[in-house]
């Protein structure tokens, strides 16, 4: 089956201490790599205000990861574990690999037309500057 | 059917009315485009005295305009101006969105809405 890319998402505690949560990020990229996924990046992107109440709190420690795998399996246990731990107040996880697809095509067509006619329709291109221009 | 040469002739005619008004206002503007100069306040002598003039602006894509091709969840602070005060997705009409982006738009959204980067509601 072709690699599938996700993105994961999770936010701890903002009380939890950092180096529980790199604990927390070591044990996610363990299971990850047991399972045959792997791990791509890793943006700790800190403390932050949260849209809403989770679990009574205001803030949370947001942690973002890409991971890849060519089976579900390891979203599932991954899933797991962060449903099981405790410092983990949310966690979301997005398949994006598609999308991510559907986006180079789109740049590629875009690209390719753009050769195919690099000058059309002259008066109407000062017109579309202007335009951008003046809403900016 | 008997019908058929009747019922196409009321058609034509019927499009054509209400479009009446739409092309006697563009008429007189060239190209001056949104945000060009507009002639301001009732023109003289012109077909729609007694009416309201409304000059409509047109809205565009913001995302075309960048040219994306895909909407970040992940960026809160671009998806927030589409959202009501209350947290409602706005709606095409308001914000001038092309299909294609709004439809991209929502489930962004509702993404960012799920991690809390976006509210449900606003609270209180």
């Amino acid at each position: 089956m072709e690699e599938r890319q996700y993105d994961l998402i999770f936010i701890c505690r903002p009380d939890t201490p950092e180096p529980e949560i790199d604990k927390i990020i070591a044990t996610v990229e363990h299971a990850a790599t047991e399972k045959g996924g792997k791990i791509q990046s890793t943006e700790k992107w800190g403390r932050r205000r949260m849209a809403y109440v989770v679990k009574r709190l205001r803030e949370g420690y947001y942690v973002y990861m890409v991971v890849r795998s060519d089976h579900s399996e390891v979203i599932k246990e991954l899933e797991r574990r962060l449903k099981v731990s405790d410092a983990v107040i949310k966690y979301l996880t997005v398949r994006l690999d598609e999308e991510l697809k559907r986006q180079d095509k789109l740049k590629k067509h875009r690209e390719r037309r753009a050769a195919r006619r690099p000058r059309r329709a002259a008066p109407g291109t000062p017109t579309g500057g202007e335009q951008t221009a003046a809403t900016a | 059917m008997a019908d058929e040469p009747v019922s196409n002739p009321p058609a034509a005619p019927g499009a054509g009315a209400p479009g009446g008004h739409a092309p006697s206002g563009y008429h007189p503007r060239p190209a001056g485009g949104p945000g060009g100069p507009r002639p301001q306040g009732p023109r003289p002598g012109g077909p729609r005295r007694g009416k309201r003039n409304f000059v409509r602006k047109k809205k565009v894509c913001r995302f075309c305009v960048d040219k994306s091709d895909f909407i970040d969840y992940k960026r809160a602070e671009i998806l927030a101006p589409f959202l009501q005060e209350r947290g409602k997705i706005l709606p095409r009409r308001m914000t001038g969105t092309c299909a294609r982006h709004q439809r991209w738009l929502a489930v962004a959204i509702k993404r960012a809405q799920n991690i809390a980067l976006l509210p449900f509601s606003a609270e209180l």
